[in-house]
C-alpha cells in the first residue's frame, strides 16, 4: 500500500511540478487541405505531416474542405484557421521571383493580400522592397538569396515540394527534339507548339485540358489552360524565353537607359486578324487599358507602376515608371496582351456606365495578331487555333486543338489510341505514366520541375503559430524527401524556399537542407523547449502563463 | 380536360418559382463567391469588389432575387460569370446533345427491356430467366461511372473501336442538330455514352414488364382467351403484352424527365457536352447563372415529362379519366 502511493507521488509530484511551469495545453490543431478525392497527393501529405507533428505532442485533425468553401475560409477567414495546405502555380511571368517575393510576405500585404498567413517582418519588408528597385543583377540576386535565407530562419511556412509537370505525346506524330522546355515549364510551353514539327500527315496537336478555362480575350486570364491558348492569340512586346528570361517579342528592341524609363520599338509589318496592321497607337492603348478605371482588375495590377506612355516615332514609344522595378519587363511587358485599339478604345467606352469589366466581354471573333488565330472556342468541349500564315514566327504545326475531358482516365486511354497527340494536363498517378510509356515505345513521358510550389501555411494571427520557435520545430518535423518520394510518387522535389530550383539563377543552392533542425525530433523539441513551451504527460502546453484563448478551428 | 391541363400549367409554375427561388438561396448561401477562382498574388480588395459588382453580386440579397425574377419572367436566364455567354445560349447548345443521348438511350433500354420481359414472363421458370434476371439487376445497380468506365476500358482503351469522349472528333464542328443528327461522326461518339446509359436503365423496363405480364397473365380475359383456344404465344403478346405495356410507358416518360439531369456522371466520364457537364462545370466554379438555369430546364423538363405520363396515360387507358370527378 505504502508503496503503491509512494510510487504515484513519484510520478505526480514531478508532473504537477513541470505543470506549474507551463502555461494552458495547446488547443487541437487543425490543418485544412483540399479533399482526398480532388488532390490524392496533397491529402496523402497533410496525413503524413500530421503524424510528425503529433510525436511533438499536439493534437492535429485534418478537416478536408471542398473547393470554393477551402479558399473562402483561407481567404476570407483569416482568423478562424491554423493552418492550410496551398500552392502557388507556375507561369511564365514567376520566372522573375518578384511577383512571389514581394506578394507573399511583405506586412501590407497582411490584411487582404497574399500575405494570407499574416506574416510581419520589417527588415523583410525592405529586403522585398530594395530587390524590385535594384537593376543590377547580381546585386538583386544576392538581396533575393538574402531574403530566402530570412524566410528559411522564421519559416511562416511549411514549404513541401515542388512538384514537377509530367506530361507524355506520340513521337510518332511529332519530332521529340523539337520540342522546346522552358525553364520552370517544361516542354507543355508556347516554344514548344511554336516550334514542334510534325513527322507524317497529323499536323494538329491535340491535347487534353482537365478544367474548362473562362472566355478569351486580351484583358482577360482565363485560368491556366485557358492561358495556353492565350499566350498564341495575342501578341506580348516580350515574351518569357525557353530560358526563363523575358526577350523581345512583338517589340523588335527594349532598353532600359535609367530605372524609371524603358524605349520600346515595335517589330514592323505586324498586322491584326482582321487585316488591319498593328500600331504604334496599338501598343500604347494596350498598355493604358487597363488601367482605365476599374474596367480591368485582373490586369490593373501589371500597369500600376506606369506613370506615362508615350509615342516618339512612328514605331517607337517610352514607358515612363513611377518608380524602379527590376521585374517590370517580365512582369508586365511579357504579360500584358497587345489588344486592338480600333475593336477595344469603344468596348472599354461603352463599359464607361456599365457595371460589367473589360474581363466580361466575348468577342464574337476575337481579334489578335498572335502566331496562331482562334477559329472556335466552345468552353465546355474545345478550343480550335489555326496557325497565322502571316506571322513573322508561323508555327509548323496547322491547328492547336485543346481538348476538355474532366476524366483523366479517358485521356490516358486517348492519348494511347491516337485522339490526342499530347497529354499537357495530368493529374493522376505519374508511375501510371511512366508505366503506359514503358509498355508502348510511341508514348514518350517528359517530366520537368514547375515554378510553383506546395506547402503549408501557418496562420501567425494565432497562437502558438505566432511564435518562431513554434512554427520552426513543426517545419523541422516535415520529411520534405518523404513527401516527395511517396506522396508524390518521384515526381516533385523537396523544397524550402518559394524559389524553384528550376530557375537556377535564384536558386539559394541547399536550402532546403538548412531547414532549422531538420528531420530531427530531438532538435524540434529543443526549438520547442527553448521557445518556452512544455510537454507535460506527452501534452504540449504553452510556456508558462500563456492561457488558450483560441478556439479550435470549427 | 381542359380543368387538367390548366391545374397542371399552374403545378408546373409553382415548381418552377419554388426551384428558381431555391437554386438562388442555394448558391448565395454556400460559401465562396465566383471571385475565389481568380486567387492570385496580385489579387485584391479593389479588384474583388470590381469583380463583384460586374457580376451584380454587391447589391443587397432581395434587390438581387427581384431582379433574376424579372429576367426569369421575360425568359433571360442572365449572363454566365465564368464564359460569359448568355445563359440560355449555352444551355441550348447542350440541351440537344442530353436530349439525344437520352433519348436514343431510353428507347434501346425501353425497347430491351419491354421484349425481354415479356419473353421472360413468357418463360417463367426457365433457365434463361434464371441468367437474365440476377444480370439485369446488376448492371441495374452498378454505379454508372464504373459500367462508363469499364466499356471505355474495353471498347475504347483496348480494342480502339469507339472514341473515348467528347461529340465530335478533334477539330470537328458540331454544327446544328440537324448536322449532328446526319453526321456518322456523332453517332460513333454517341455509342458508348449510349450503350452505358441504355445498360444502367434496361432493368426498370425489363423487371417491369415482366412482372406486370406476369400478374396480366392471371387475369380473367387471358383465361377466357385461353377457352377461346388461342394459342400461348399469341396471348401471351397481343394480349397481355399490351395491358402489361401502362406502367412501362408512364416510368418511359418519367425517366425521361429524370435522365435530362441524371446524366451528370455518364456525361463527365465520357465528356459528352450536356446539360450535366454544364451543371457541373457551373457548380464547381460557383457561376450561380449558369448553374440555375441548368436546374430551371432539369426542372423544366421533369415536371412537364410527368405531366406527359399523366396524360398518356389517361390516353392508353380508357378507364383513366382525368377531367372527370365523380
Amino acid at each position: 500500500m505504502w508503496r503503491s502511493l509512494l510510487a504515484l507521488t513519484s510520478v505526480l509530484v514531478p508532473s504537477l511540478a513541470i505543470a506549474q511551469t507551463a502555461g494552458d495545453p495547446i488547443r487541437p490543431l487543425t490543418i485544412i487541405t483540399q479533399p482526398q478525392a480532388a488532390d490524392p497527393r496533397e491529402y496523402q501529405a497533410a496525413e503524413i505531416i500530421a503524424d510528425s507533428w503529433r510525436k511533438l505532442g499536439l493534437t492535429v485533425n485534418l478537416r478536408p474542405l471542398p473547393g470554393q468553401q477551402f479558399s473562402q475560409v483561407v481567404w476570407y477567414e483569416r482568423q478562424r484557421w491554423d493552418v492550410t495546405t496551398w500552392q502557388m502555380v507556375g507561369r511564365p511571368e514567376r520566372g522573375d521571383p518578384d511577383e512571389l517575393t514581394y506578394n507573399l510576405f511583405v506586412s501590407a500585404n497582411a490584411a487582404n493580400g497574399y500575405d494570407f498567413v499574416g506574416y510581419m517582418n520589417p527588415d523583410y519588408d525592405k529586403l522585398a522592397q530594395a530587390q524590385r528597385q535594384e537593376l543590377n543583377f547580381e546585386k538583386r540576386k544576392a538581396l533575393v538569396l538574402q531574403a530566402q535565407e530570412m524566410i528559411n530562419e522564421d519559416q511562416p511556412y511549411g514549404f513541401m515540394v515542388h512538384p514537377k509537370n509530367v506530361v507524355a505525346f506520340n513521337k510518332t506524330v511529332w519530332d521529340e527534339k523539337s520540342f522546346v522546355p522552358q525553364a520552370g515549364i517544361g516542354i507543355r510551353s508556347t516554344w514548344s507548339w511554336l516550334n514542334v514539327a510534325p513527322l507524317g500527315a497529323q499536323k494538329d496537336v491535340i491535347l487534353n485540358s482537365v478544367a474548362p478555362p473562362t472566355n478569351l480575350n486580351p484583358f482577360n486570364i482565363p485560368g491556366q489552360q485557358g492561358s495556353w491558348a492565350t499566350e498564341m492569340v495575342w501578341d506580348r512586346l516580350m515574351r518569357v524565353g525557353p530560358d526563363g528570361l523575358p526577350q523581345p517579342w512583338a517589340a523588335e528592341k527594349v532598353e532600359r537607359p535609367d530605372p524609371l524609363t524603358v524605349l520600346v520599338t515595335l517589330r514592323k509589318g505586324m498586322t491584326w486578324s482582321d487585316g488591319k496592321p498593328v500600331t504604334i497607337d496599338d501598343a500604347i492603348f494596350s498598355l493604358q487599358a487597363p488601367g482605365f478605371g476599374d474596367k480591368s482588375p485582373m490586369y490593373k495590377p501589371f500597369v500600376r507602376n506606369i506613370d506615362s506612355v508615350t509615342a516618339t516615332g512612328p514605331d517607337t514609344l517610352t514607358i515612363k515608371l513611377k518608380a524602379p522595378d527590376a521585374a517590370f519587363l517580365i512582369s508586365s511587358l511579357a504579360k500584358l496582351n497587345l489588344a486592338p485599339k480600333h475593336i477595344w478604345e469603344p468596348i472599354f467606352d461603352d463599359l464607361k456606365n456599365k457595371p460589367q469589366t473589360a474581363e466580361s466581354i466575348q468577342e464574337e471573333k476575337p481579334v489578335g495578331s498572335g502566331p496562331f488565330r482562334i477559329v472556335r472556342a466552345a468552353l465546355n468541349q474545345e478550343i480550335v487555333l489555326e496557325a497565322n500564315p502571316t506571322h513573322w514566327a508561323k508555327p509548323k504545326v496547322n491547328r492547336w486543338i485543346m481538348r476538355i475531358m474532366p476524366n483523366v482516365e479517358a485521356s490516358l486511354g486517348a492519348l494511347k489510341s491516337g485522339e490526342i497527340n499530347f497529354l499537357a494536363d495530368y493529374t493522376g498517378d505519374p508511375q501510371i505514366l511512366r508505366d503506359l510509356a514503358k509498355a508502348n515505345p510511341n508514348i514518350v513521358v517528359s517530366e520537368a520541375l514547375d515554378i510553383g510550389f506546395k506547402f503549408l501555411a501557418y496562420n501567425e494571427r494565432r497562437p502558438p503559430f505566432d511564435s518562431k520557435g513554434f512554427r520552426r520545430a513543426l517545419s523541422a518535423m516535415i520529411d520534405r524527401h518523404l513527401l516527395a518520394e511517396d506522396a508524390w510518387g518521384g515526381a516533385a522535389e523537396p523544397a524550402n524556399s518559394w524559389v524553384s530550383p528550376a530557375l537556377e539563377a535564384w536558386t539559394a543552392k541547399g536550402i532546403v537542407d538548412r531547414v532549422p533542425g531538420a528531420g530531427s525530433l530531438e532538435a524540434a523539441q529543443k526549438m520547442l523547449k527553448d521557445a518556452g513551451f512544455v510537454l507535460v504527460n506527452g501534452k504540449l502546453h504553452y510556456p508558462a502563463g500563456v492561457k488558450e484563448t483560441t478556439a479550435p478551428y470549427n | 380536360m381542359a380543368r387538367h391541363i390548366a391545374e397542371r400549367l399552374g403545378h408546373l409554375l409553382l415548381v418552377l418559382w419554388v426551384v428558381a427561388s431555391l437554386t438562388f438561396l442555394m448558391f448565395r448561401l454556400m460559401p465562396g463567391d465566383p471571385t475565389l477562382n481568380f486567387l492570385s498574388p496580385t489579387f485584391n480588395e479593389e479588384m474583388r469588389a470590381a469583380l463583384l459588382r460586374g457580376f451584380g453580386l454587391d447589391r443587397p440579397l432581395w434587390e438581387q432575387y427581384l431582379i433574376y425574377l424579372g429576367k426569369l419572367l421575360t425568359g433571360d436566364f442572365g449572363q454566365s460569370f465564368l464564359q460569359n455567354q448568355p445563359v440560355s445560349r449555352l444551355l441550348w447548345d447542350a440541351l440537344p446533345n442530353t436530349v439525344v443521348l437520352t433519348l436514343v438511350s431510353l428507347v434501346l433500354a425501353y425497347g430491351f427491356g419491354i421484349v425481354v420481359g415479356a419473353f421472360l414472363a413468357f418463360k417463367r421458370g426457365s433457365v434463361a430467366e434464371g441468367f437474365a434476371i440476377p444480370m439485369a439487376l446488376a448492371t441495374r445497380a452498378a454505379p454508372e461511372f464504373w459500367l462508363g468506365m469499364l466499356l471505355l476500358a474495353l471498347f475504347a482503351f483496348q480494342l480502339g473501336w469507339f472514341p473515348t469522349g467528347g461529340a465530335v472528333s478533334p477539330g470537328g464542328t458540331m454544327g446544328t442538330l440537324t448536322d449532328r443528327l446526319t453526321s456518322g461522326d456523332f453517332w460513333w461518339h454517341l455509342c458508348l455514352p449510349a450503350l452505358t446509359l441504355t445498360l444502367f436503365l434496361q432493368g426498370l423496363p425489363l423487371l417491369l414488364m415482366r412482372a406486370t405480364m406476369l400478374e396480366v397473365l392471371n387475369d380473367e380475359f387471358i383465361t377466357m382467351a385461353r377457352m377461346k383456344g388461342l394459342s400461348r404465344w399469341s396471348i401471351t403478346m397481343r394480349h397481355a403484352a399490351r395491358n402489361a405495356l401502362l406502367p412501362v410507358v408512364t416510368a418511359f416518360a418519367l425517366g425521361l424527365g429524370a435522365s435530362i439531369g441524371g446524366n451528370v456522371v455518364i456525361e463527365t466520364v465520357f465528356a459528352w457536352p450536356g446539360i450535366g457537364r454544364v451543371l457541373v462545370t457551373a457548380v464547381q466554379s460557383s457561376d450561380y447563372p449558369l448553374a440555375q438555369g441548368a436546374f430551371i430546364m432539369i426542372a423544366f423538363v421533369l415536371v412537364v415529362m410527368n405531366t406527359v405520363a399523366d396524360l398518356a396515360y389517361a390516353a392508353l387507358d380508357p378507364r383513366v379519366s382525368v377531367g372527370a370527378r365523380k
